[in-house]
């Protein structure tokens, strides 16, 4: 798949955001999460609010998020506030819960989460504020290592498992469509 | 070395004696002290009516247990902002997981020690400012220059009673109390040295103990200025003055004064008065100076927050720059010389690379920052300073009218064409705005964009450091909001000090038993993530509720720049009483002190609870009983660390914006595990369960809208009465439904018995009641501490 010229090093998005000697594998094919997601069984989706500013399609992100939801039967958790306009479109598997508490959270192998279905082996994060993120995957990284964390957004967040790595809009539009085919047991 | 066990013995025998204390008289473990128990006799102060508590003075590990029970149930959740350590030469150690470095330290006791260092830091500024400001006002109004706090104001100097059992009346017993100070700080900054302290909770007990400190060290700070300076004393009528870059009068030579520390600032506005020459010259402040120098001369000007440094100086508006000390952006000079302004640098900590030339004729320092032989001077005789900022000043005016700073929008317009594309401006930003874009908008002659970005702007020109075609973007940003800057004239109010005994008696029955709902402080810098707006809404959203609103420092700023219909701001439509519905300043970033004083003089004229040497008895009933909530929005530096940790440690909740998430840790709470939110009833001595509240008491929130609600959540507090927990409760329902849209799904855990039911939402909180299979419980007279059991919990 085609990277931005000048955004072939997998490198964080904010420049300065560097880490430490572990960071995320590039994230370019759908595929390459097979075999994590074969292994993992309780997925997570947690979206931030950015969700609802950010163009997909004719729509938002919003839409997106529901779809994968959809596609692959994962509950939604909804940080910031976005919760209200999950619930203005009648979207029903998302909770509200705030990016900081569940940063807490997920450190508990035992938390089961106010849809009841955990313990997660596996989340996907998208549009929580890129520093916020990036502190959230971090504890998660450090605190939870039986946690595989996907970041699904535009932009390189190192304390991930797989991160996309600052991908053009076009392609990372291909990349989420593949997703949402991946998690309903399609192949891409 | 300042022994605070060994003092405390001192002192207590002092007092008994009802005589000054001798060296002579003191065992032998005294005699390293002489010098401090000379002074010590002179504080002795034999009209106390309280008996002295438990922990006076406290050292390092004196109330660690009272630490370890709050961070028990508010257990740090650690999000590490770099994996490796690069402290010792042993490193650089790499502690991802559960790795470890050289010296034996994992991740989570590493995450703990640099918070501690934050603390450290932070706390050392205030401190270091205070002794500044303590030594220079024993030099010029004599050690005996009484301390005042204001009319009404009997429980005078709160915390310093609760911390140290003293009760400061002088310069020379405020300087006792930052020895004290010093000695903490250098045992806190001691922990943090390799092979020291190492587990993580006495790395955050020793944070709260810092924290505690700092809040003395600001005490001592604003005490000491209030009493000498001719500035308001605990007025809730404190003067409105003048804010904002567009009420800076163009016709009059301008002097910019930028920091914390007020003195040369004074010594300014002192020379303009003295010399009448206000017709001619005008001072304004950005940052706490901007507030400690309208407190003493409502003539001077509160231009903005300290965000706003580089887009006053860069629009060329400065013919002189005054900078003291904290949160100065440290290339000033480089800056000022851009606009050809000279600067003067007055304090040791901020030198600012500039020539040392305070023991030269004033004529010939004029002279020479005049004819700019030299950028800036370094001038540590704050009198001269004065004369010489004013001369200076006048001088550069005519030099500079006629000077252009800043590029045309056309000039802009054509340079914007050969942007690269390269989005490193976007990159760099921390606020991810959308500088790119902005700037091809502007190679169409479309300024819009670029305004935008000047309105969510901090201010830090990271952009512009990243541009390869080194674009002055701020500086185009500032063109394209000219006119908002123009526009922006307010009226604030100024720093009234310290709350009065009158006010608490009046509102502290409603705040402990939840009829006021909260007291919100806001606070801290403005490192804000989507513009200073965002303060004043959550200040209005809360003050139309009938919280109490505080404010300090840089947020006190952005909550008042910002005008209704009737172009009146939040200070203008509100009072400044401490009352339900007001917007209180209190002042600079020292006055945050008689922030945490209130809360302090709620349990002693209230419950009337001995305050001193009395900590943890008093941070219990703070943490039961006073619904208040500290918001710092852009918090930004490691003095607001130190704020925060000084109000964990009564048990006050902090929550900061996003970017506080960068602090690493925060210090959260389980509602969903019981055991968790136990308390002693005090009547009986039995354990019994609470609501989980406050939930949390460190937490980045991600959006206004989420701060609302957990400000709202975070005032509920267990000894509410039924009346205040339904008031507390509609507030948090209303916010909630507002903000996320829906009825919040765990009221039912807060509804101890019918009574706390808010009868508006009766029929929904029974159905959530029903549904969790909620039971009656008692309220207790609730505490931590198992020694508050009436009969000391035996
Ligand atoms: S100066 Fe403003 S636009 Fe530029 S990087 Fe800083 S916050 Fe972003
Ligand atoms: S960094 Fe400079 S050249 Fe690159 S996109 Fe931004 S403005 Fe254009
Ligand atoms: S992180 Fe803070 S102290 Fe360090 S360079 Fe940036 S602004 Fe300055």
């Amino acid at each position: 798949m085609e990277v931005a010229s000048n955004m072939m090093k997998a490198t964080p998005w904010q420049t300065g955001e560097i880490c430490g000697t572990d960071s995320a594998k590039a994230l370019t094919k759908a595929d390459v999460l097979k075999r994590d997601l074969k292994k993992c069984k309780k997925p997570l989706l947690i979206v931030g609010s950015e969700t609802r500013t950010e163009k997909y399609g004719k729509g938002t992100m919003l839409d997106y998020i529901i779809e994968l939801s959809n596609a692959g039967n994962i509950p939604v958790i909804a940080t910031g506030g976005v919760i209200k306009d999950f619930l203005e479109k009648g979207f029903e598997n998302a909770k509200s819960v705030g990016a900081m508490e569940m940063a807490y959270f997920l450190q508990d192998p035992e938390w089961k989460g106010p849809h009841g279905t955990g313990p997660y082996d596996m989340i996907y994060t998208y549009g929580i504020p890129y520093f916020m993120q990036w502190t959230l995957l971090s504890s998660v990284m450090n605190f939870a290592p039986e946690i595989t964390p996907i970041a699904i957004g535009r932009h390189f967040q190192p304390h991930a498992k797989w991160s996309c790595p600052n991908l053009k809009e076009k392609n990372w539009h291909v990349l989420l469509k593949e997703l949402v085919t991946l998690v309903g047991g399609g192949s891409t | 070395m300042f022994q605070p066990n060994t003092l405390r013995i001192g002192t207590e025998q002092a007092m008994k004696k009802k005589v000054h204390f001798k060296a002579e008289e003191a065992d032998t473990g005294l005699g390293r002290f002489k010098g401090l128990e000379v002074r010590i006799g002179e504080i002795v102060d034999d009209e106390w009516d309280e008996s002295m508590g438990p922990t006076p003075m406290p050292g390092p590990t004196t109330l660690r247990s009272w630490d370890h029970k709050i961070l028990t149930k508010y257990q740090p959740s650690y999000m590490p902002y770099c994996q490796v350590c690069c402290l010792c030469t042993m490193g650089k150690c790499d502690l991802t997981g559960t790795k470890r470095g050289a010296c034996g330290i994992n991740m989570k006791a590493q995450q703990g020690r640099i918070v501690l260092a934050a603390a450290n830091i932070g706390t050392a500024a205030h401190l270091a400012h205070s002794r500044h400001l303590i030594d220079h006002l024993i030099d010029e109004y004599g050690p005996r220059t009484k301390l005042i706090q204001g009319p009404g104001t009997e429980i005078h100097a709160p915390i310093s009673r609760l911390v140290t059992g003293m009760r400061p009346r002088t310069l020379e017993d405020a300087s006792i109390i930052v020895d004290y100070c010093e000695s903490q700080l250098a045992h806190g900054l001691s922990a943090t040295a390799t092979g020291q302290e190492g587990s993580w909770l006495d790395f955050e007990s020793k944070v709260f103990h810092i924290g505690m400190i700092d809040h003395l060290a600001l005490e001592i700070a604003d005490l000491a200025q209030v009493s000498t300076l001719d500035m308001p004393q605990a007025d809730p009528d404190a003067p409105l003055v003048e804010a904002g870059i567009g009420n800076m009068d163009p016709n009059k030579a301008t002097i910019l004064t930028i920091g914390h520390n007020i003195i040369p600032a004074a010594a300014i506005t002192d020379y303009i008065t003295e010399k009448r020459l206000g017709e001619m010259v005008e001072v304004g402040g950005i940052c706490c100076t901007a507030w400690d120098i309208t407190r003493r001369d409502p003539t001077a000007k509160v231009i903005g927050p300290i965000s706003w440094q580089l887009r006053f100086i860069r629009a060329g508006m400065a013919d002189l720059v005054v900078v003291d000390e904290q949160c100065v952006r440290t290339n000033v000079v480089e800056e000022a010389q851009k606009v050809l302004a000279p600067v003067i640098s007055t304090s040791d900590k901020a030198v600012m690379g500039l020539p040392d030339r305070s023991d030269d004729p004033v004529d010939s320092i004029v002279e020479e920052l005049v004819t700019r032989k030299i950028p800036g001077a370094y001038i540590t005789d704050h009198k001269k300073v004065g004369e010489i900022a004013v001369k200076v000043a006048l001088a550069m005016k005519p030099i500079r009218a006629k000077k252009k700073f800043l590029p045309s929008k056309k000039k802009i317009q054509k340079m914007a064409e050969t942007c690269k594309k390269c989005m490193e401006c976007v990159r760099a930003c921390p606020n991810d705005q959308n500088v790119q874009e902005a700037v091809l908008a502007a190679a169409t002659g479309n300024m819009e964009p670029l305004r935008e970005i000047y309105n969510n702007c901090i201010g830090c020109a990271r952009c512009e450091s990243a541009c390869p075609n080194e674009y002055d973007l701020h500086s185009w940003m500032v063109v394209a909001g000219e006119q908002d800057c123009a526009n922006e004239t307010y009226m604030v109010r100024t720093g009234r000090g310290a709350i009065q005994d009158t006010e608490i008696r009046k509102v502290g029955q409603p705040i402990v038993f939840g009829e006021i709902p909260g007291v919100i402080a806001h606070v801290g810098c403005a490192n804000y993530p989507g513009g200073g707006q965002d303060v004043h809404d959550m200040a209005e959203e809360f003050a139309k509720r009938r919280f109490i609103i505080v404010t300090s420092g840089c947020a006190a700023m952005s909550a008042g720049i910002v005008k209704d219909e009737n172009g009146e701001s939040i200070y203008q439509r509100r009072s400044g009483d401490f009352d339900a519905g007001s917007v209180v300043n209190v002042g600079s970033c020292v006055a945050n002190s008689h922030i945490a004083g209130a809360t302090i003089k709620i349990a002693a004229i209230f419950a009337k609870r001995n305050l001193r040497g009395n900590y943890a008895e008093i941070a219990d009933y703070i943490y039961n009983r006073v619904g208040a909530v500290g918001i710092s929005w852009g918090a930004m530096s490691q003095k607001a660390v130190a704020i925060a940790a000084g109000f964990w440690r009564l048990g006050i909740p902090v929550i900061v914006g996003p970017h506080g998430s960068k602090y690493r840790r925060m210090l959260l709470g389980r509602a969903d595990k019981e055991r968790d939110w136990m308390v002693y009833d005090a009547r009986t001595g039995e354990r019994m369960l609470t609501a989980p509240g406050p939930e949390h008491l460190f937490y980045a929130a991600e959006t206004v809208a989420e701060a609302n609600v957990l400000t709202a959540k975070l005032c509920i507090r267990p000894n509410d009465t039924g009346k205040g927990r339904s008031i507390k409760l509609s507030h948090y329902v209303d916010l909630h439904e507002t903000n996320y849209g829906f009825f919040p799904e765990d009221i039912w855990k807060y509804i101890r018995r019918d009574a706390d039911i808010p009868i508006t939402l009766k029929d929904k909180i029974l159905g959530q009641m029903k549904d969790n299979r909620w039971k009656e419980r008692p309220t207790p007279d609730p505490t931590l501490l198992k020694e508050q059991i009436h009969g000391g919990g035996q």
